[in-house]
This record gives structure tokens, C-alpha cells and sequence, in this order.
């Protein structure tokens, strides 16, 4: 009976050191446990430990920057998905885009989720800009985001633009086509751009996989890395509404 | 921070074995960082490109009647065959690069509608009231049009169709170099 006892006692023990080890500082009952979780926790540690209501009124940042953030891991869960059934070459692209369509369960709706995430994102991203410009919130201190945000537009636009290829159909070989033909027009090193853009003179398999390698390793690993450093910045310059 | 550059390099007291080091580290990191970048570029650049050669061969010159426009759309060429003789045209918008597709009707709707359209500077052909159906491309992507032999008239492309180098090859077939791009009088005589 003793020996049972100790061992539940250990037991208990264990646990309790494992749940103290989780939830550091118990339920963030008064101001200042809340504080201490805000700032010890490493979810939580993005969010200032105080902040004035009036900074985070709704109708001053309409959420654009989480929202764009948000779709952003949308588009990086999803992705993942799409991955497993996607080859990017010219013989299985579109076969595989319509097997996720048709055939792979919730594919399409994992799919369309992915496309409408992504549509969603540019526009947010857009939106979020413009509320920035609006509000003057580019103005000093917040130059240097503002050009971290300008690079991170560019970064959406050039995902917006490689995933725009992957489905390999009508529709993205000629829009490809028409972009790069576009980049072409630069008046220095235009048509090496293109080619390098290409893999060659036409849109092919070569631009196909260069498409696929920067649309899910090369640019969201980019723009990871200057959200980053974009969220970093917001909260060391601090909040521009509500002064 | 320029200032502070300039004692180093040009005191000779101030320039300690650390500095030195320090700007010869620096120096040999921005050298690497420059091969680095420049092998990156060279490295996706492919040497190789495994594409559709630009030469191909088509069908001897009896199979294309005087006239007559083929449209060989894998190797997106035209194949045109005049009384002077035969020149290919490499089907590319000259707008942003979209594959323009022949029509045996591409002026009427313009005429119709009251639109100008200018003069075939080549054939001297013009699209009228009496007479309002001329051959020729329309670029599906933005809209372009082109004259039978590749002159443009309507639309965004700035431009005619390149006209391409075409011979007859040894075997009696008709050889087309898309990658030679010759003048527009330039008529292979059979």
C-alpha cells in the first residue's frame, strides 16, 4: 500500500512538474501574471506586454497585415497539401491539377482554397499599403518598414506570379508568355532576364520547374525571412495610431 | 564613417595590425560575395536547353499550291507561297510573344465598324467598303492583327512578324531556320 502511494506520489509529481513546465505562470487573473505570460511566452511574445486601446482600434488597421499574414500560413498549410500530388513537369502538371480536382479527396476543395487564399493575399497586401500610406504610417520612424513592406508587396506579386504557371494550361503558358515577354522590354538586360526567367527561349519545362522551385522554396522562404524582420520592426518602432 | 576609413587607410600610425586585417577581411568577403553572386546567375543559365531545335524541315514545295498560307502550328511557322515565290514567318506576336491565329477574314468587322485600317505597305492591299475581306492573323491574347504576310495593321503589336530563312534542302523538302530572321522582300524562288 506504502509502495503504491509513493508511486502515485511520483506520478503526481511528474505531472505537476510537466504542467508547471507548460503553463508557467497559472491564469492570467490580474494584470501582472498577464503581463508575465505575454512576455515569457513565445506565441504571445509578438504582442506587446501593454498596449493603449486606442492603438489597436479595428478601425484603424482593419486587421490588413495579420489578414495578409494569415493567409500567408493559409497558402503555406495548403501548399504543402498540393504538393504531394503535384510533379511539376510538362507531362503530369495538368493531369495532376485535374486529379486534385477531381479525384484526390477535399483536393479540390484544399485547391480552391489555395487559389482563393492567394487572390485574397494580393489584395490584402494591396489594401494594407494603401491603409499605411493613408494613415502616414510610412512616415519617420517607419521608413525602413515601409521599404521592408515594399520588397514583401514585390515578394506576393512574384508567388502570385510563379503559381500562376503550375496548373500548365492554356492560360498560364500565354500569360507566362505575355510576363515574361514583358520583362523582355527592360531596357537593360531585357532579354537575358527572359531567358533566365524561361530556361530558354519559350516556356517549356525548364520554366516550369524553375516556376515550381521558387514559388515554394525560393520566394516564401525570402519572404518569411522579411516578414520577419517586418514584424520585428512594427513593434520596436510601435504603433502608429491613436498618439 | 567615410572619415574614419580614410585615417585608417592613410595613417600609418592609426592602421594597427587589427585594422588591416579588418579591411582585408572585409575586402576578400565582398571579392567572395561578388564570384558567389556572379556563379549564381552563370549557374542558372543553362548551357543546354533541350528544346525544339529553330531548323526543322516541311514538305516539299509541290505540297504547297501558289497562294496558298500553312500554318505548321507545333513550330509556330507560316508557310506562304506567292507567284515570286515561298518565305515562312515566324508566328509570333511582336507584341508579348503569343501565338497569332490565321483567319481567312481579319479586316470585315473593322471595315464594318467604320474603323481605318491602313494600307498592306508591301502587298498595297486595302480593306474597302467594296472589298472587305483581306486574309490574315489575329493574336488571341491582346488583339493584334496581321496582313497574310505578316505586316501588322490593328491592335498593340508594334511591329511586323519576323520573316524567316527558308531553302530547299537537299532531299526536295523545304528547310525553315527560325533562329535566322531575314528581310521582308527575301523570296525563295523553286
Amino acid at each position: 500500500m506504502r509502495v503504491i502511494r509513493a508511486a502515485f506520489d511520483e506520478m503526481y509529481a511528474v505531472l505537476a512538474q510537466m504542467t508547471s513546465s507548460l503553463f508557467r505562470h497559472g491564469l492570467p487573473l490580474t494584470d501582472k501574471i498577464a503581463a508575465r505570460t505575454a512576455l515569457t511566452n513565445f506565441v504571445l511574445h509578438i504582442h506587446p506586454v501593454r498596449v493603449r486601446r486606442s492603438w489597436i482600434r479595428m478601425s484603424y488597421t482593419l486587421c490588413l497585415g495579420g489578414l495578409s499574414f494569415f493567409l500567408f500560413i493559409v497558402l503555406t498549410v495548403t501548399g504543402l497539401f498540393l504538393m504531394f500530388y503535384y510533379v511539376p513537369s510538362i507531362q503530369h502538371a495538368y493531369q495532376d491539377m485535374r486529379d486534385l480536382q477531381f479525384v484526390v479527396t477535399f483536393g479540390g476543395f484544399i485547391r480552391n482554397m489555395h487559389r482563393w487564399a492567394a487572390h485574397a493575399m494580393v489584395i490584402t497586401v494591396w489594401l494594407h499599403m494603401a491603409r499605411v500610406f493613408l494613415t502616414g504610417a510610412y512616415k519617420k520612424p517607419r521608413e525602413f518598414n515601409w521599404g521592408i513592406g515594399t520588397l514583401l508587396l514585390l515578394i506576393t506579386l512574384l508567388l502570385s506570379f510563379t503559381g500562376y504557371l503550375l496548373p500548365w494550361d492554356q492560360l498560364s503558358i500565354w500569360a507566362v508568355t505575355v510576363g515574361t515577354n514583358m520583362a523582355k522590354y527592360a531596357p537593360i538586360g531585357g532579354p537575358y532576364t527572359r531567358y533566365l526567367m524561361l530556361g530558354g527561349r519559350a516556356v517549356g519545362d525548364a520554366t516550369l520547374l524553375r516556376f515550381y522551385v521558387m514559388h515554394v522554396v525560393g520566394l516564401p522562404l525570402i519572404g518569411f525571412l522579411f516578414m520577419v524582420v517586418h514584424f520585428w520592426r512594427v513593434r520596436k518602432d510601435g504603433f502608429s495610431g491613436g498618439l | 564613417m567615410a572619415a574614419d576609413f580614410r585615417r585608417l587607410v592613410e595613417d600609418t600610425r592609426v592602421m594597427t595590425r587589427r585594422s588591416f586585417l579588418a579591411i582585408a577581411g572585409w575586402v576578400g568577403f565582398m571579392v567572395a560575395s561578388a564570384v558567389a553572386l556572379f556563379q549564381s546567375v552563370k549557374f542558372i543559365q543553362p548551357n543546354a536547353t533541350y528544346e525544339d531545335p529553330p531548323a526543322f524541315k516541311a514538305d516539299p514545295p509541290d505540297a504547297y499550291p501558289v497562294g496558298s498560307t500553312t500554318v505548321i502550328i507545333d513550330k509556330r511557322v507560316v508557310i506562304n507561297r506567292d507567284p515570286d515565290g515561298f518565305y515562312a514567318i515566324s508566328l509570333i506576336c511582336t507584341h508579348l510573344g503569343c501565338t497569332p491565329r490565321y483567319f481567312p477574314d481579319v479586316t470585315s468587322d473593322l471595315v464594318e465598324s467604320g474603323a481605318q485600317i491602313s494600307k498592306d505597305p508591301d502587298t498595297g492591299q486595302e480593306a474597302t467598303k467594296a472589298n472587305p475581306a483581306l486574309p490574315g492573323f489575329k493574336c488571341p491574347c491582346h488583339g493584334s492583327r496581321y496582313f497574310r504576310d505578316a505586316d501588322n495593321f490593328y491592335g498593340p503589336a508594334p511591329r511586323p512578324m519576323d520573316r524567316v530563312h527558308i531553302e530547299k534542302a537537299k532531299d526536295g523538302k523545304l528547310l525553315i531556320d527560325r533562329s535566322v530572321v531575314v528581310d521582308h522582300k527575301f523570296r525563295l524562288k523553286v
